[in-house]
């Protein structure tokens, strides 16, 4: 999957190229303006992170060049101004997704993970992992083709998780995540480790294997 | 008092002892002018007597004459004298009147004059205005000036008091409603006083230069918080690339969380901070009918894993009820308070939410207040035993409250904490 960064802050962009890469993703990196705007013509992408305060010009000029051009890429706003009136302007033109900084990068390969997926299969898609199955339309889960109930919040988690495959995720994150801003109000993610050791028991009983490492001080990690 | 009404007494005080002083003073100059003019009749009187009398020295009996002129004219005496070394003068002598039974003044020169060689004193008099009739007179008139004077005085400063300073009242008026935090600016009404003109120009200026200094202030508050957004981005991102390292040892891991919890409050005050500042800056003007039941359940369902990690239990009694507001701002609100209760809540204990008609109450078991009452709403007032929290919460509260003017209490009675605000 071909991504497009454009983002002015090279130390941020440089993180993103960093956790993204090894995973299927390609990614291009565009620092100001002008250079976005070719990059955007010239090439096609699956998604775009727009930073929208740029050198040389607005990001949402560049969201309303992607859309006169009839281009199908997917669009993520990663903004320092959270401001609702950015978010509601980014999303009428178009944007798929707003992301405001700083977020962790576990959710933004979540979001990019879910405007992909949106994307290229108009919505109606599975994703897979070894033998798990997971609708995300349905929001159902398959273990060796049958089905595992869980909770809506055990749901997102294992989906967070198998979007971020191979990767430390923090349980700060995970709390983001699944509470969004109300997860700001609390430092103890405690209520994590109750969620995963029930997903980890649902889908042991299924028969699927222990993917989910605990990764000692950090968080968790899902990988063969 | 009012200023015009101060300048009016001094001027009526001036005006007053004006007149009281210049009653004697016109009374002495009218009655010098008069004596002046009598004195010069009086002395013209005699040269026409001698030049007259000259005429008739031939006659014999000129002596006989002269007494009969002495008894028959009043205006007029003449009679023989021995000592003839007497100087003229002039005196004023008081005669009785029969007619008007009173004394009257007259003026007389009393001068030696020689006829034929023998020694007369001429006495020749005239009827003088009375001092009374004269001190009446120029009393009446002094005290018609004044009274003209006073009520003239009263009137124009009535007439001036109304409308001259009607726009320096204007003037006032729209001072006393002006707000600095409000977008309406001072609008000054035109005059013809250049004063008045001077003023409101003078207070335009300030206005307007205390206004633009306002906004850069709120501007540099979420200007800052917004800058502090990308660099925390950044360091977030490089901690969550940090965390990927295969190699971490379980040292470095605890290390790395602990950067990772103190970056999180940073952001979490930033955000906080850049919350505040929009609220001062009014961005959220927006209003709607809100259903807060629902916003209450979407609230407490979302913090039940942190409360449960706690062993906290949400208790609820909510009746359905609209209110108008500010969507965001009643959710932050309510997070706030929630989240709060639950953080301070005893271990096992309970939180109870209650909203009836416009009134929502949060009670927790705790402890009491570690931070005085007063300063319970400041801005990082924060109780030193929960070194997450950053003290903004309570303070977010107090100002939503204040901004859409809802009433905030706070009580602790039975080891329970609470809060309930009317909307």
């Amino acid at each position: 999957m071909k991504i497009l960064i454009i983002e002015d802050e090279t130390l941020l962009a440089k993180s993103i190229i960093e956790y993204l890469k090894g995973e299927s993703f390609l990614c291009e990196w565009a620092s100001d303006f002008l250079t976005a705007k070719d990059k955007i013509t010239s090439y096609e992408y699956d998604c775009i992170l727009l930073d929208i305060t740029l050198p040389g010009g607005n990001g949402l000029e560049l969201l309303k060049q992607i859309k006169l051009q009839n281009k199908i890429d997917g669009v993520i706003i990663i903004s320092a101004r959270n401001s609702l009136d950015d978010k509601i302007a980014g999303l009428q033109l178009g944007a798929d997704d707003y992301l405001p900084k700083p977020f962790h990068l576990a959710e933004l390969g979540a979001r990019l993970h879910a405007v992909v997926r949106r994307r290229k299969f108009e919505g109606k898609d599975t994703i897979e992992f070894q033998e798990i199955k997971i609708d995300t339309t349905a929001k159902t889960i398959l273990v060796n083709n049958r089905p595992v109930s869980l909770t809506k919040s055990e749901f997102d988690l294992l989906l967070f998780l198998v979007a971020n495959k191979n990767r430390v995720i923090s349980k700060s994150s995970l709390a983001e995540h699944l509470s969004g801003d109300d997860a700001d109000y609390f430092d103890n993610f405690d209520f994590i480790y109750a969620h995963i050791k029930n997903v980890k028991k649902k889908l042991a009983k299924a028969g699927c294997n222990d993917y989910i490492k605990t990764v000692y001080g950090l968080g968790y990690k899902l990988a063969i | 008092m009012r200023l015009l009404n101060i300048s009016l007494r001094s001027f009526l005080w001036y005006s007053l002892i004006l007149v009281v002083v210049s009653i004697p003073l016109s009374f002495i100059a009218f009655r010098m002018l008069l004596n002046e003019e009598v004195n010069e009749s009086l002395r013209f009187h005699k040269k026409e007597f001698l030049k007259h009398i000259k005429k008739f020295e031939y006659l014999d009996d000129l002596e006989t004459d002269l007494e009969v002129l002495d008894e028959f004219t009043f205006e007029l005496s003449i009679n023989r004298t021995n000592n003839a070394s007497q100087s003229e003068f002039i005196q004023t002598v008081l005669y009785f009147d029969s007619v008007e039974r009173e004394q009257r003044p007259y003026r007389e020169l009393v001068s030696p004059i020689t006829i034929k060689g023998k020694d007369y004193v001429l006495v020749i008099r005239e009827s003088l205005v009375e001092s009374n009739d004269l001190a009446f007179a120029i009393g009446i008139v002094q005290s018609l000036v004044i009274l003209f004077l006073v009520l003239g005085l009263v009137f124009i400063n009535r007439r001036l008091s109304g409308k001259l300073w009607t726009p320096f009242y204007s003037t006032l008026n729209k001072l006393k409603q002006f707000q600095l935090d409000k977008s309406q600016s001072f609008e000054p009404e035109k005059t013809a006083i250049s004063e008045f003109n001077d003023l409101n120009k003078a207070i335009l200026n300030l206005t307007e230069r205390s206004k633009v200094m306002y906004q850069q202030q709120k501007e540099f508050t979420e200007n800052a918080s917004h800058e502090m957004q990308t660099p925390l981005a950044v360091l977030h991102s490089k901690i969550d690339v940090l965390m990927q390292s295969p190699e971490l040892t379980e040292a470095q891991a605890l290390i790395i969380q602990d950067i990772a919890t103190t970056s999180q409050r940073m952001s979490r005050l930033n955000r906080n901070l850049l919350l505040l500042s929009k609220l001062d800056n009014d961005q959220f003007k927006e209003m709607e009918v809100v259903d807060l039941a629902s916003i209450i359940n979407i609230v407490s369902a979302n913090l039940e894993p942190f409360a449960n990690a706690q062993g906290v239990i949400i208790e609820k009694e909510v009746m359905p009820n609209n209110i108008t507001g500010n969507k965001t701002l009643i959710e932050i609100l309510i997070i706030n308070l929630l989240s709060n209760a639950i953080r301070y809540s005893l271990p096992n204990g309970e939180v109870m939410i209650s909203f009836t008609k416009n009134k929502l109450v949060i009670n927790n078991m705790g402890l009491p207040l570690a931070v005085s009452r007063e300063k319970l709403f400041d801005r990082f007032s924060k109780d030193n035993s929960h070194p997450q929290s950053v003290g903004l919460g309570l303070a977010i509260v107090k100002r939503i409250c204040d901004a859409c003017n809802y009433n905030v209490v706070y009580d602790f009675k039975n080891d329970q904490h609470q809060f309930s605000i009317t909307f």
